[in-house]
């Protein structure tokens, strides 16, 4: 006999407001329903009836992790448009925000990986590296969370001490190396939660068609910093980790090295950034685009975000259109948790590192 | 030799997706005439694309235009559909990537996607009017 156990929007076992359905026998999942939606804001719609100046704080708080990657991606589509060219230090400042906020995030993420498998002491470890990440953030920007980077044409700060973010960066890569990853490797207790739970073939994940971390888990390599280069990641060398597992551990050894990577990433920017302006010149007041359509796509933490911007000439966008990744992610926990067990559903649905500010926009 | 990472769209025509495209701010574009969806679908799946998104918009002079988005060995190649009517067809079953972006994009532009066996509400609750995104004057 199956019975239906409704899980959120808002419950313990839950990181994200969303609902799962879950359709079991005796402990084993049979089939799950996910619902969204539960923090729809109309941030496509808003977006449309602003104007660009107020597009960038607006998409902003798209997500309250990876703010800066939407303000990114949005600049560099009107960028297209009006050819507001970035100079060349303002596209290494944006690698150095891109990739501290994939850290904080990719922290965040174990912290809370940790915590579901029962490792509290790992959660407590993340939390802290990541607080140091966001007091380097806010050094850089002066906000911990929305930094107001990005400007069309370029970025509004300077980086003003350099050098403080390569101390940061030792520490980073100590910890990372001495902790978490040997933990994550190697530790029993998280092997035995992690190893052969929460499946995702490769076919499974192309046909949904996963991006990020969760895809690159599951044996699918792209990565927009290395398939479609941005900003200054041709500039760059780094590896993208891929493993061919499908499981939770797949997903934790994923995060984990590219963890390593953005350090290597912003280490290499910060000791070769160039001199010069941040930004092109503008002319005061609004900005008005010429006329056409751009697309932009930005390889957020959790995998690839695209705006598309529609210009009709004047300073308001006709369309702004935001897939997340998580949009295409969160529907693949119907595979991953089918066969598993109830006590299990919870850590493998935080391995699909959800964001529902960004799925519901 | 041209390849992908080239803006020539030779490649795109060796691949076997035609002649008409051009590349344009960040990707390719193409409007095909006589625009075969499901067709389209298919032969994108075959080529090993991944299913990226639907964008609506309206335009004013066509009931909606649907771009469908694919990325193909890294490139964002984007297929302009504009249909006479807010009716598309589904290619969920083909690929169950769309299933979701078709869902929001009725929610969102009141587009029917014909061949599905339901359209549960995504973003919106179970009642709720779609078309929510429709500009006004063009809702009333």
């Amino acid at each position: 006999m199956s019975f239906r156990i409704p899980i959120g929007p808002y419950h313990p076992a839950l990181e994200e407001p969303y609902k799962l359905e879950l359709i079991c026998e005796g402990e084993t999942v049979r089939d799950a329903v996910m619902n969204v939606g539960f923090n729809f804001r109309g941030i496509e719609y808003l977006a449309e009836r602003r104007n660009y100046l107020q597009g960038i704080t607006l998409v902003e708080r798209v997500c309250g992790i990876c703010s800066n990657v939407h303000s990114l991606s949005f600049c560099q589509a009107v960028e297209q448009l009006n050819g507001a060219a970035p100079p060349e230090r303002a596209l290494y400042i944006r690698v150095i925000l891109a990739e501290l906020e994939r850290l904080h995030s990719h922290f965040l993420w174990s912290g809370i990986a940790a915590k579901l498998i029962g490792f509290k002491t790992i959660f407590m470890a993340c939390f802290t590296l990541r607080e140091k990440i966001m007091d380097a953030l806010s050094a850089i920007s002066g906000n911990r969370v929305n930094y107001g980077m990005n400007r069309i044409g370029g970025v509004n700060r300077d980086i003003a001490d350099p050098a403080s973010v390569l101390v940061i960066l030792d520490e980073m890569e100590r910890e990372i190396t001495r902790t978490i990853i040997p933990i994550f490797l190697e530790d029993k207790t998280v092997a035995s939660r992690c190893k052969g739970v929460g499946f995702l073939t490769r076919e499974q994940a192309q046909a949904m068609g996963a991006v990020g971390p969760l895809a690159r888990a599951s044996g699918i390599g792209q990565d927009m910093r290395v398939a479609a280069p941005y900003a200054a990641y041709d500039r760059f060398r780094f590896e993208v980790p891929v493993q061919s597992e499908g499981d939770v551990r797949a997903r934790l050894v994923v995060h984990a090295i590219e963890m390593i990577e953005s350090c290597k990433i912003v280490r290499q920017a910060v000791s070769t950034l160039p001199s010069g302006p941040i930004h092109t010149p503008i002319p005061a007041g609004r900005i008005k685009v010429p006329a056409g359509t751009a697309i932009s796509r930005v390889e957020a933490p959790r995998g690839e975000v695209l705006y598309q911007i529609t210009s009709n000439g004047t300073d308001i966008p006709e369309r702004v259109r935001v897939r997340t990744p998580t949009f295409m992610n969160m529907a693949t926990v119907r595979f991953t948790v089918i066969g598993e067990e109830l006590a299990d559903s919870p850590l493998i649905q935080a391995s699909c590192d959800p964001c529902y500010s960004c799925t519901d926009r | 030799m041209t390849t992908e990472n080239s803006k020539d769209s030779a490649w795109l025509e060796q691949v076997g997706l035609g002649q008409q495209w051009e590349w344009k701010n960040g990707s390719w574009w193409s409007t095909p005439a006589d625009f075969d969806l499901r067709a389209n679908t298919e032969k994108m799946l075959a080529l090993g694309a991944r299913f990226v998104a639907i964008t609506a918009m309206e335009t004013g002079t066509s009931p909606i235009r649907l771009d469908y988005q694919w990325d193909l060995r890294g490139q964002l190649l984007s297929f302009i559909m504009l249909p006479e009517s807010r009716v598309a067809a589904t290619i969920a079953d083909l690929t169950p990537a769309a299933d979701w972006a078709e869902r929001e994009t009725h929610e969102y532009f009141a587009v029917e996607f014909t061949g599905r066996r339901h359209t549960r509400p995504l973003m919106t609750r179970a009642g709720d009017a779609v078309g929510i995104h429709l500009r006004q004057e063009a809702a009333q």
